[in-house]
Protein backbone atom coordinates (compact mmCIF):
# COMPACT_ATOMS: atom_id res chain seq x y z
CA UNK A 1 0.00 0.00 0.00
CA UNK A 2 1.65 3.25 -0.79
CA UNK A 3 1.42 6.50 1.02
CA UNK A 4 -1.44 8.82 -0.01
CA UNK A 5 -0.37 11.77 -1.85
CA UNK A 6 -1.40 15.21 -0.13
CA UNK A 7 -3.73 16.45 -2.88
CA UNK A 8 -5.21 12.78 -2.25
CA UNK A 9 -6.32 13.62 1.04
CA UNK A 10 -9.28 16.00 0.32
CA UNK A 11 -10.96 13.16 -1.50
CA UNK A 12 -9.89 10.53 1.09
CA UNK A 13 -11.61 12.98 3.74
CA UNK A 14 -14.78 13.18 1.71
CA UNK A 15 -15.22 9.65 1.38
CA UNK A 16 -14.68 8.70 4.83
CA UNK A 17 -16.70 11.70 5.91
CA UNK A 18 -19.35 9.96 3.62
CA UNK A 19 -18.90 6.24 4.79
CA UNK A 20 -19.91 7.79 8.70
CA UNK A 21 -22.63 9.94 7.76
CA UNK A 22 -24.08 6.67 5.71
CA UNK A 23 -23.21 4.37 8.26
CA UNK A 24 -25.56 6.31 11.13
CA UNK A 25 -23.22 9.48 12.09
CA UNK A 26 -25.20 12.45 12.40
CA UNK A 27 -21.56 14.66 12.03
CA UNK A 28 -18.38 13.97 11.03
CA UNK A 29 -15.19 15.84 11.00
CA UNK A 30 -11.59 16.09 11.03
CA UNK A 31 -9.21 18.13 13.62
CA UNK A 32 -5.79 18.45 13.43
CA UNK A 33 -3.66 16.52 15.87
CA UNK A 34 -1.59 19.32 16.61
CA UNK A 35 -4.62 21.54 17.49
CA UNK A 36 -4.94 20.09 20.95
CA UNK A 37 -2.91 23.30 22.90
CA UNK A 38 -5.33 23.67 25.24
CA UNK A 39 -5.19 19.66 26.49
CA UNK A 40 -2.56 19.16 29.26
CA UNK A 41 0.65 17.21 28.44
CA UNK A 42 -0.04 13.39 27.68
CA UNK A 43 -3.57 14.21 26.76
CA UNK A 44 -3.30 15.17 23.36
CA UNK A 45 -3.57 12.92 19.86
CA UNK A 46 0.47 12.25 19.44
CA UNK A 47 0.62 10.91 23.14
CA UNK A 48 -1.34 8.09 22.29
CA UNK A 49 -0.40 7.77 18.86
CA UNK A 50 2.70 8.44 17.72
CA UNK A 51 3.47 10.29 14.41
CA UNK A 52 -0.74 11.18 14.92
CA UNK A 53 -1.87 13.69 12.03
CA UNK A 54 -5.98 13.86 12.39
CA UNK A 55 -8.52 13.02 14.58
CA UNK A 56 -11.57 11.54 13.02
CA UNK A 57 -14.77 12.38 14.66
CA UNK A 58 -18.29 10.83 14.44
CA UNK A 59 -21.07 11.82 16.24
CA UNK A 60 -24.87 11.47 17.06
CA UNK A 61 -26.87 8.35 18.84
CA UNK A 62 -28.59 10.78 21.05
CA UNK A 63 -30.99 9.12 22.91
CA UNK A 64 -34.42 9.12 21.03
CA UNK A 65 -37.62 11.25 21.18
CA UNK A 66 -39.29 8.70 23.18
CA UNK A 67 -36.60 8.40 25.79
CA UNK A 68 -36.41 12.16 26.42
CA UNK A 69 -40.56 11.81 26.84
CA UNK A 70 -40.23 9.19 28.97
CA UNK A 71 -41.91 9.65 32.50
CA UNK A 72 -39.47 8.12 34.91
CA UNK A 73 -35.85 9.28 35.07
CA UNK A 74 -34.69 5.99 35.45
CA UNK A 75 -34.99 5.72 31.87
CA UNK A 76 -32.70 8.10 30.74
CA UNK A 77 -30.37 6.59 33.05
CA UNK A 78 -30.05 3.27 31.67
CA UNK A 79 -30.54 3.62 28.01
CA UNK A 80 -27.05 4.91 27.40
CA UNK A 81 -26.46 5.45 23.40
CA UNK A 82 -23.00 5.81 23.37
CA UNK A 83 -22.44 2.64 22.15
CA UNK A 84 -23.55 3.21 19.00
CA UNK A 85 -21.16 5.48 18.01
CA UNK A 86 -18.26 3.62 19.47
CA UNK A 87 -19.36 1.10 17.26
CA UNK A 88 -19.08 3.46 14.34
CA UNK A 89 -16.01 4.63 15.80
CA UNK A 90 -14.06 1.24 15.39
CA UNK A 91 -15.48 1.16 11.79
CA UNK A 92 -13.84 4.10 10.63
CA UNK A 93 -10.42 2.83 12.58
CA UNK A 94 -10.78 -0.43 10.44
CA UNK A 95 -11.41 1.29 7.13
CA UNK A 96 -8.81 3.83 7.54
CA UNK A 97 -6.33 0.82 8.26
CA UNK A 98 -7.50 -1.76 6.16
CA UNK A 99 -8.64 0.32 3.05
CA UNK A 100 -5.73 3.77 3.56
CA UNK A 101 -2.79 1.92 5.19
CA UNK A 102 -2.09 4.27 8.16
CA UNK A 103 -2.39 3.66 12.13
CA UNK A 104 -5.78 4.20 13.48
CA UNK A 105 -6.58 4.38 16.90
CA UNK A 106 -10.13 4.36 18.20
CA UNK A 107 -9.95 6.46 21.31
CA UNK A 108 -11.63 4.26 24.45
CA UNK A 109 -14.08 6.15 25.58
CA UNK A 110 -13.79 4.98 29.59
CA UNK A 111 -11.48 6.74 31.74
CA UNK A 112 -7.61 6.03 32.45
CA UNK A 113 -5.30 6.57 35.34
CA UNK A 114 -6.38 9.46 37.19
CA UNK A 115 -10.10 9.33 36.79
CA UNK A 116 -9.12 11.03 33.29
CA UNK A 117 -10.26 10.62 30.01
CA UNK A 118 -7.50 9.02 27.06
CA UNK A 119 -8.20 12.05 25.31
CA UNK A 120 -10.81 14.80 25.71
CA UNK A 121 -13.67 13.61 23.08
CA UNK A 122 -14.99 17.25 23.71
CA UNK A 123 -12.02 18.98 22.51
CA UNK A 124 -11.88 16.80 19.47
CA UNK A 125 -15.45 17.06 18.85
CA UNK A 126 -15.13 20.66 19.13
CA UNK A 127 -11.97 21.27 16.67
CA UNK A 128 -13.31 19.76 14.45
CA UNK A 129 -16.63 21.52 14.09
CA UNK A 130 -18.58 18.69 14.60
CA UNK A 131 -20.22 21.26 17.90
CA UNK A 132 -19.44 23.50 20.26
CA UNK A 133 -19.52 23.40 23.74
CA UNK A 134 -22.36 24.43 25.96
CA UNK A 135 -22.89 26.45 29.29
CA UNK A 136 -23.71 22.57 30.60
CA UNK A 137 -20.69 21.22 29.36
CA UNK A 138 -21.81 18.64 26.52
CA UNK A 139 -21.18 19.57 22.60
CA UNK A 140 -24.11 20.70 20.98
CA UNK A 141 -25.07 20.58 17.02
CA UNK A 142 -27.31 23.15 16.10
CA UNK A 143 -30.48 21.45 14.44
CA UNK A 144 -29.45 18.33 16.40
CA UNK A 145 -28.21 19.26 19.87
CA UNK A 146 -26.98 16.37 22.33
CA UNK A 147 -25.90 13.31 21.01
CA UNK A 148 -22.58 11.46 21.83
CA UNK A 149 -19.13 11.67 19.97
CA UNK A 150 -16.32 9.06 18.98
CA UNK A 151 -12.33 9.79 18.18
CA UNK A 152 -10.34 8.23 16.02
CA UNK A 153 -6.57 9.18 16.04
CA UNK A 154 -4.92 8.69 12.77
CA UNK A 155 -1.61 8.93 11.50
CA UNK A 156 -3.36 9.86 7.83
CA UNK A 157 -2.46 13.47 6.97
CA UNK A 158 -6.56 14.38 6.21
CA UNK A 159 -7.23 18.18 5.94
CA UNK A 160 -8.69 19.35 9.32
CA UNK A 161 -12.33 21.10 9.68
CA UNK A 162 -12.79 24.63 11.04
CA UNK A 163 -14.49 24.98 14.57
CA UNK A 164 -17.64 25.94 14.19
CA UNK A 165 -17.97 30.05 14.09
CA UNK A 166 -21.67 30.80 16.22
CA UNK A 167 -21.63 28.48 18.94
CA UNK A 168 -25.07 26.60 19.37
CA UNK A 169 -25.20 27.74 23.01
CA UNK A 170 -26.79 29.78 24.01
CA UNK A 171 -29.55 29.49 21.72
CA UNK A 172 -31.67 32.78 20.68
CA UNK A 173 -34.30 31.64 23.26
CA UNK A 174 -31.90 31.65 26.16
CA UNK A 175 -30.31 35.49 25.42
CA UNK A 176 -34.17 36.42 25.51
CA UNK A 177 -34.55 34.65 28.36
CA UNK A 178 -31.20 35.38 30.03
CA UNK A 179 -31.99 39.01 28.93
CA UNK A 180 -35.52 38.75 31.32
CA UNK A 181 -34.71 36.79 33.79
CA UNK A 182 -30.91 36.61 34.16
CA UNK A 183 -31.36 32.63 33.92
CA UNK A 184 -31.37 30.09 30.84
CA UNK A 185 -33.20 27.21 30.80
CA UNK A 186 -30.24 24.61 31.89
CA UNK A 187 -29.36 27.19 34.39
CA UNK A 188 -32.84 27.15 36.12
CA UNK A 189 -32.94 23.23 35.96
CA UNK A 190 -29.72 23.50 38.02
CA UNK A 191 -28.60 26.61 39.31
CA UNK A 192 -25.48 26.36 40.81
CA UNK A 193 -26.11 29.24 43.66
CA UNK A 194 -29.01 26.59 44.26
CA UNK A 195 -27.69 23.24 45.07
CA UNK A 196 -27.36 22.57 41.15
CA UNK A 197 -24.27 22.48 38.72
CA UNK A 198 -24.28 24.95 36.43
CA UNK A 199 -23.88 29.30 36.06
CA UNK A 200 -22.67 31.60 33.88
CA UNK A 201 -23.50 35.31 32.36
CA UNK A 202 -24.06 36.18 29.12
CA UNK A 203 -23.16 39.81 27.26
CA UNK A 204 -24.25 40.22 23.76
CA UNK A 205 -25.53 37.40 22.98
CA UNK A 206 -22.64 35.04 24.12
CA UNK A 207 -21.48 33.49 27.40
CA UNK A 208 -18.65 35.64 28.83
CA UNK A 209 -18.44 33.48 32.00
CA UNK A 210 -19.15 29.70 33.09
CA UNK A 211 -19.44 28.36 36.18
CA UNK A 212 -19.41 24.14 36.83
CA UNK A 213 -19.72 21.94 39.63
CA UNK A 214 -18.22 19.07 38.01
CA UNK A 215 -18.02 17.10 41.44
CA UNK A 216 -21.53 17.53 42.15
CA UNK A 217 -22.33 16.49 38.57
CA UNK A 218 -20.99 13.36 38.62
CA UNK A 219 -23.42 12.52 41.91
CA UNK A 220 -26.23 13.27 39.08
CA UNK A 221 -24.74 11.84 36.28
CA UNK A 222 -22.72 9.23 37.87
CA UNK A 223 -25.61 8.33 40.97
CA UNK A 224 -25.27 4.62 40.16
CA UNK A 225 -22.28 4.10 38.62
CA UNK A 226 -18.69 3.93 40.40
CA UNK A 227 -19.07 7.25 42.61
CA UNK A 228 -22.51 5.95 43.64
CA UNK A 229 -20.43 2.28 44.90
CA UNK A 230 -17.34 3.59 46.00
CA UNK A 231 -19.56 6.34 48.45
CA UNK A 232 -22.00 3.32 49.44
CA UNK A 233 -18.80 1.00 49.96
CA UNK A 234 -17.40 3.96 52.33
CA UNK A 235 -20.19 4.19 53.76
CA UNK A 236 -21.25 0.45 54.44
CA UNK A 237 -17.43 0.08 55.67
CA UNK A 238 -17.64 2.35 58.46
CA UNK A 239 -20.83 0.88 59.70
CA UNK A 240 -20.42 -0.84 62.97
CA UNK A 241 -24.04 -2.64 63.33
CA UNK A 242 -24.11 -6.01 60.98
CA UNK A 243 -27.81 -5.26 60.72
CA UNK A 244 -27.59 -2.19 59.23
CA UNK A 245 -24.74 -3.03 56.78
CA UNK A 246 -27.42 -5.69 55.37
CA UNK A 247 -30.01 -2.73 54.90
CA UNK A 248 -27.24 -0.87 53.06
CA UNK A 249 -25.66 -3.67 51.21
CA UNK A 250 -29.25 -5.10 49.97
CA UNK A 251 -30.95 -1.82 50.00
CA UNK A 252 -32.10 -0.42 46.73
CA UNK A 253 -29.53 2.21 46.32
CA UNK A 254 -26.36 -0.07 46.35
CA UNK A 255 -28.52 -2.80 44.13
CA UNK A 256 -29.41 -0.35 41.61
CA UNK A 257 -25.66 0.70 41.96
CA UNK A 258 -24.44 -2.77 40.82
CA UNK A 259 -26.73 -3.49 38.39
CA UNK A 260 -25.66 -0.35 36.79
CA UNK A 261 -22.05 -0.79 36.64
CA UNK A 262 -22.49 -4.29 35.63
CA UNK A 263 -23.79 -3.43 32.25
CA UNK A 264 -21.14 -1.74 31.79
CA UNK A 265 -21.52 0.96 28.91
CA UNK A 266 -25.13 1.20 29.38
CA UNK A 267 -25.41 3.31 31.54
CA UNK A 268 -23.32 6.41 32.15
CA UNK A 269 -25.33 9.07 31.12
CA UNK A 270 -27.70 9.33 34.06
CA UNK A 271 -28.66 12.91 34.01
CA UNK A 272 -29.23 14.68 31.27
CA UNK A 273 -31.99 17.18 33.16
CA UNK A 274 -29.95 20.44 31.39
CA UNK A 275 -30.22 18.73 28.31
CA UNK A 276 -33.96 17.93 28.44
CA UNK A 277 -35.13 21.35 28.14
CA UNK A 278 -32.16 22.92 25.94
CA UNK A 279 -33.87 24.69 23.45
CA UNK A 280 -30.91 23.39 20.91
CA UNK A 281 -32.19 20.58 18.80
CA UNK A 282 -35.81 20.79 20.62
CA UNK A 283 -37.06 19.23 17.39
CA UNK A 284 -35.25 16.14 17.16
CA UNK A 285 -36.74 15.56 20.82
CA UNK A 286 -40.52 16.47 19.98
CA UNK A 287 -43.14 14.31 18.48
CA UNK A 288 -46.66 14.14 18.33
CA UNK B 1 3.61 -6.23 48.43
CA UNK B 2 0.52 -3.87 47.96
CA UNK B 3 -0.49 -0.75 45.71
CA UNK B 4 0.17 2.70 46.02
CA UNK B 5 -1.91 5.46 47.37
CA UNK B 6 -0.83 8.37 49.37
CA UNK B 7 -0.91 8.91 53.40
CA UNK B 8 -4.16 10.79 54.50
CA UNK B 9 -2.05 13.28 56.62
CA UNK B 10 -0.84 14.22 52.89
CA UNK B 11 -4.19 14.12 51.56
CA UNK B 12 -5.47 16.20 53.98
CA UNK B 13 -2.77 19.06 54.05
CA UNK B 14 -2.56 19.85 50.32
CA UNK B 15 -6.43 18.42 49.03
CA UNK B 16 -7.81 22.21 48.79
CA UNK B 17 -4.72 23.02 47.14
CA UNK B 18 -5.08 20.43 44.11
CA UNK B 19 -8.47 20.28 43.59
CA UNK B 20 -8.21 24.49 43.41
CA UNK B 21 -5.92 24.18 40.75
CA UNK B 22 -7.03 21.43 39.12
CA UNK B 23 -9.76 23.27 38.44
CA UNK B 24 -12.28 21.08 39.69
CA UNK B 25 -14.92 23.46 40.39
CA UNK B 26 -14.46 24.33 36.55
CA UNK B 27 -14.75 28.18 36.18
CA UNK B 28 -14.62 29.80 32.52
CA UNK B 29 -12.86 26.91 30.52
CA UNK B 30 -15.03 27.68 27.36
CA UNK B 31 -12.27 27.75 24.36
CA UNK B 32 -14.43 30.32 22.70
CA UNK B 33 -13.36 32.74 25.71
CA UNK B 34 -10.80 35.15 25.12
CA UNK B 35 -7.69 33.71 26.03
CA UNK B 36 -6.97 36.40 28.99
CA UNK B 37 -10.22 34.92 30.35
CA UNK B 38 -10.03 31.53 29.85
CA UNK B 39 -8.97 29.73 33.04
CA UNK B 40 -7.98 26.31 32.47
CA UNK B 41 -7.17 23.41 35.06
CA UNK B 42 -3.65 22.63 35.52
CA UNK B 43 -2.31 19.44 34.95
CA UNK B 44 -1.47 16.67 37.44
CA UNK B 45 2.33 17.22 36.28
CA UNK B 46 2.26 21.40 36.65
CA UNK B 47 -0.04 21.26 40.50
CA UNK B 48 3.38 19.07 41.69
CA UNK B 49 5.98 21.34 40.13
CA UNK B 50 4.21 24.20 41.92
CA UNK B 51 3.49 22.36 44.91
CA UNK B 52 6.72 20.55 45.54
CA UNK B 53 5.15 17.32 44.69
CA UNK B 54 5.28 14.51 42.87
CA UNK B 55 3.30 14.10 39.93
CA UNK B 56 2.02 10.78 40.91
CA UNK B 57 0.89 11.98 44.93
CA UNK B 58 -1.16 14.84 42.98
CA UNK B 59 -2.72 12.88 40.57
CA UNK B 60 -3.88 10.37 43.83
CA UNK B 61 -4.99 13.44 45.98
CA UNK B 62 -7.05 14.89 43.01
CA UNK B 63 -8.74 11.41 42.57
CA UNK B 64 -9.32 11.13 46.10
CA UNK B 65 -10.54 14.47 46.56
CA UNK B 66 -12.83 14.53 43.74
CA UNK B 67 -14.69 11.51 45.32
CA UNK B 68 -14.45 13.01 48.71
CA UNK B 69 -16.34 16.46 47.96
CA UNK B 70 -19.15 15.62 48.36
CA UNK B 71 -20.74 13.29 51.17
CA UNK B 72 -23.22 10.51 49.88
CA UNK B 73 -26.13 12.77 50.99
CA UNK B 74 -25.43 14.27 47.08
CA UNK B 75 -25.95 11.01 46.01
CA UNK B 76 -29.51 10.61 47.74
CA UNK B 77 -30.15 14.25 46.69
CA UNK B 78 -29.10 13.29 42.93
CA UNK B 79 -32.11 10.95 42.48
CA UNK B 80 -34.84 13.55 44.10
CA UNK B 81 -33.49 15.90 41.68
CA UNK B 82 -34.01 13.75 38.59
CA UNK B 83 -37.33 12.57 39.80
CA UNK B 84 -38.23 16.58 40.35
CA UNK B 85 -36.73 17.32 36.77
CA UNK B 86 -38.51 14.76 34.95
CA UNK B 87 -41.83 14.84 36.65
CA UNK B 88 -41.94 18.97 36.06
CA UNK B 89 -41.21 18.42 32.62
CA UNK B 90 -43.78 15.53 31.91
CA UNK B 91 -46.42 18.01 33.39
CA UNK B 92 -45.27 21.05 31.78
CA UNK B 93 -43.26 20.30 29.03
CA UNK B 94 -40.09 22.80 28.83
CA UNK B 95 -42.20 25.48 29.94
CA UNK B 96 -41.23 24.17 33.83
CA UNK B 97 -38.06 25.60 33.14
CA UNK B 98 -38.55 28.25 30.18
CA UNK B 99 -41.95 29.54 31.26
CA UNK B 100 -42.71 31.94 28.24
CA UNK B 101 -40.20 31.18 26.15
CA UNK B 102 -40.57 27.72 24.43
CA UNK B 103 -43.66 25.86 23.83
CA UNK B 104 -43.54 22.59 24.94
Amino acid sequence: MKAIQEQDCGQVKADLISYCLKNGALVAGVAGADAFDDAPDGFRPADLLPNAKAVVVVGGAAPRAGDWACTIPEHLETMGTSDRINSLGMKVAKVIEDQFGYYALFVPPGMNKGNRPFLSIAMAAELSGCGSRSLAGPILREKFGFMYFSAIVTTLPLPPDAAVESPACPAPECVQMWESEATTPCMQTCPIEDCGCIGGRIEEGRWVERRYDSARCASRVHTYWVPGFQKTLEAVLDEDDKDKRKMMLYGSFFTRTLWSITYAAQSQAQCLECMRVCPVGRDMRTKM
Amino acid sequence: MGFFFIDPETYRRHKDNVIRLSNSIQININEHLPADQRKGGLSDRQIAEKLGLDEEVVREIRVVAERDYYPIDEWQKAITFKEDACRAYQERGVSYATKKYLKR
